[in-house]
């Protein structure tokens, strides 16, 4: 038993925290941005991922062949937990769901075509599962790929599409077999997003950014954009979620909330009186600290078992989703009852505690138990896989 | 980082379950409940012949000098049989102070006896309507010619009524000492009080009870800080305990929920029911690691001030949560003597109450996190 990183992996490490405090750029890492931050979405963020390209750390864990360097998962998950301390893009998607399913299924065209271009960061990608009748029930989508003369005719509408609004291509499941039984009538495209036939309609939230809904009219889909086999779509999906479990949800944002709150808590006075000595306070930190570690003490479970290289660390994942995600909402409800009525004060104004840090991350968080599969989906995935009881739903 | 343990650790964990299922059944720990001594000889005799009640002791002195790691995990197997022992109040805390604190003639008098369960030890710290902390030692050592007079009332000591020694803590114009004090001393009486947890707890008290001199563990005004570091390491053993307990409790559920059926269905197809279990196995699952971190982190010298207090509060908390939902899936039946799950359900509040209750252990974490 260890609970260090090795040394080598200790060392990358020091080498990332060292390069991101010499990059250290307001304007790229914004707290403020909560789960937002992972994104790529402006000019200045996607050029500070050109310079994480150039540092060789995307694909880190591809094989050779595609560019990669073939080490083990373990070192994305420090690069993204750095990123995310820092409140910095993280490499997600493009490397992880799109890159290793090309890797494992595309063919030569969509390899040739997407890996360099991930590798060098010249390329966002926006990923659409989600449909009005397809939430928790992923395997549920209806959008239509009607095979025609040369390729597909995609019709339909997706939903949640976080990175409609400023992706270069669209990676997006559609039903292809609709005789046979759902799972089996997936397929996976690429579609670039400025096809004329993509409609992006922005869905304002509570949370500080956007997401958005695609709208399919007539668009045409060659060939050779079909990725791997048709009707494997579900597989591929299930498989890279799988695969992606390391870069998936970083536990440094969480963290650095508790951080921030308990940095507060020790300068903050109530009444004259050091808000710190206050026993209900204290009683709020110390559980928060304590689940805290235990969110930590999940994440290093599932990360053991990714490295060990058995079967897909799922049941632990999903153990360490359910906690972390309910923790992240606990700790932003805990430090607003804790600052009371300056609480209140809406995030991004001078005169709020630590700049409404809370209040906004408070509105933020309210879709970390839903997205990414919900904590109820979480718990069905444990029942099932870990304590082997029946189907339930 | 790597969470897998070693053959030898392997080892210890199923030569622990495997000799436990033999001589720790549920029947034995159901004959057991308030019975004034509290142990079967025959599940007491085994663990010293295993090599368990000197497994924390260094080697010189009779034990297995094993780490604090070895020991969580001998004691969520011990948590798991619901294990009827004294290992916690002599193997762990009084063999922690006197080797912390003990002088030779001390320590060569009693470490090779616990550690072969020959002799049995155990503290006699809390008091009526006092706390867990320093302040709540009150229990007066006033110095007398070349000893002292023990006068006050102690309360919830284990084992009282089997126990060779007692590690009596005392308020003494230094402050806190510690000393070894004869049970069958002149002036102490005890009284049995039935516990939740069904151990056997006795009220002693002390009407002019003398000591010598050479019977206080370590130097004048010492004990306190003696004793905290003790619990420290003690509590990370408890919330190991607590995490087997709440695993074979909600093991033992989870089976349960796959064969009764109500609606034509098994419990566990029901979501409402499920997501208990889910939520408990994952409490548990992460308890777990967090007991393994702190342990880890004391048998690498590292400090464990912050680590161990969260690892008893969290797994405490699990473990009474876990007995709570189950008793919910089981239904009316949980509620009955005939079935185990009381069993279970009664431990785990009583754990949690013991051995720095969720205030103080909380109170403890705030001051590492805020006041450092």
């Amino acid at each position: 038993m260890d609970f260090d990183f090795s040394p080598e992996e200790q060392k990358f490490a020091e080498e990332v925290e060292a390069w991101l405090v010499e990059n250290e750029d307001p304007v790229v890492m914004d707290h403020h941005r909560e789960n937002f931050t992972q994104l790529s979405d402006t000019p200045e963020r996607r050029a500070f991922m050109k310079k994480l390209a150039a540092k060789g750390w995307l694909g880190m864990s591809w094989p050779k062949e595609y560019g990669g360097q073939e080490i083990e998962g373990v070192y994305e998950f420090i690069l993204n937990e750095a990123l995310s301390k820092h409140a910095a893009p993280q490499i997600g998607k493009g490397v992880g769901i799109i890159g290793k399913t090309l890797i494992r299924h595309g063919s030569e065209f969509l390899k040739k075509k997407f890996l360099p271009l991930i590798l060098d960061a010249e390329i966002e990608f926006a990923v659409g599962y989600s449909e009005p009748e397809a939430g928790s029930d992923a395997a549920n989508m209806q959008l239509k790929a009607e095979k025609v003369d040369g390729g597909w005719m995609l019709n339909g509408q997706k939903m949640w599409t976080t990175s409609a609004h400023f992706a270069d291509w669209y990676w997006v499941g559609a039903r292809t077999d609709p005789e046979k039984p759902k799972h089996d009538g997936l397929s996976l495209f690429l579609v670039p997003m400025d096809h004329p036939g993509l409609e992006v309609q922005s869905l304002p939230t509570i949370g500080k950014d956007t997401t958005n809904q695609v709208f399919f009219n007539d668009v045409f889909v060659p060939d050779e954009y079909l990725v791997g086999q048709r009707g494997k779509g579900f597989q591929m999906i299930s498989e890279a979620l799988d695969l992606e479990r390391f870069t998936m949800f970083t536990l440094s944002p969480i963290a650095n909330r508790t951080e921030v709150l308990v940095d507060w808590v020790k300068k903050a006075k109530r009444d004259g009186e050091p808000l710190k000595d206050d026993p209900n306070v204290r009683r709020l930190i110390a559980n928060i600290v304590t689940d805290t570690a235990v969110a930590k003490a999940l994440s290093t479970r599932f990360v053991c078992a990714a490295k060990s290289g058995g079967k897909p660390p799922t049941v632990q994942s999903s153990q360490y989703k359910l906690f972390t995600t309910s923790l992240s909402q606990r700790v932003c409800k805990d430090a607003l009852d804790i600052q009371g009525h300056e609480g209140t004060i809406m995030e991004g104004q001078d005169d709020a505690p630590l700049r409404g840090r809370f209040e906004g991350a408070y509105r933020a968080t309210m879709n970390e138990t839903v997205g990414g599969g919900s904590s109820e989906i979480q718990k069905n995935i444990i029942a099932r896989r870990h304590l082997g009881l029946p189907k339930n739903f | 980082m790597d969470l897998e343990l070693s053959e030898e650790q392997q080892m210890v964990i199923d030569m622990t379950r495997s000799m436990l299922e033999e001589y720790s059944t549920v029947d034995v720990v159901r004959v057991m409940e308030d019975d004034p001594k509290g142990y079967p000889d025959p599940l007491w005799k085994q663990m010293g012949e295993l090599g368990l009640n000197g497994l924390l002791i260094p080697e010189s002195y009779g034990g297995g000098g094993q780490t604090l790691l070895e020991g969580a995990l001998v004691y969520e197997e011990l948590g798991r049989a619901m294990a009827p022992v004294p290992h916690f109040v002599s193997c762990v805390m009084s063999a922690n102070v006197l080797l912390a604190a003990g002088s030779d003639a001390q320590k060569q008098a009693w470490l090779p006896k616990i550690a072969s369960g020959e002799a049995i030890l155990t503290p006699a710290w809390l008091e009526p309507e006092r706390g867990y902390g320093e302040a709540g030692v009150a229990l007066e050592a006033k110095a007398d010619g070349d000893g002292f007079v023990l006068t006050g009332r102690k309360r919830s000591v284990p084992y009282a009524g089997v126990a060779t020694q007692l590690v009596v803590l005392a308020r003494t114009k230094d402050g806190v000492d510690l000393f070894l004090v004869d049970p069958k001393a002149k002036g102490i009486t005890s009284k049995q009080l039935l516990s939740q947890g069904r151990e056997p707890h006795f009220q002693l008290d002390f009407a002019g009870v003398r000591v010598n001199a050479s019977d206080r563990i370590g130097a004048p005004g010492s004990g306190w800080a003696t004793w905290n570091d003790a619990m420290l390491q003690g509590i990370v053993l408890l919330a190991a305990q607590a995490i087997g307990g709440a695993d074979r409790c909600l093991l033992e559920t989870v089976a349960y929920s796959k064969e009764r059926v109500q609606f034509d269905k098994p419990l566990g197809a029901f979501q409402a029911l499920s997501h208990y279990m889910a939520d408990a196995s994952t409490r548990i699952d992460g308890g777990r690691v967090l007991v393994h971190e702190a342990a880890w982190n004391h048998a690498q010298g590292r400090s464990i001030a912050r680590f161990a207090p969260m690892a008893k509060l969290f797994c405490c908390e699990a473990y009474r949560e876990t007995t709570r939902v189950c008793a919910q899936i089981w239904g009316g039946v949980a509620f009955t003597i005939e079935y185990d799950q009381q069993m279970f359900f009664r431990r785990a509040k009583h754990l949690q109450l013991s051995w720095w209750d969720t205030p103080y252990l909380e109170g403890l974490i705030a001051a590492d996190v805020l006041d450092g």
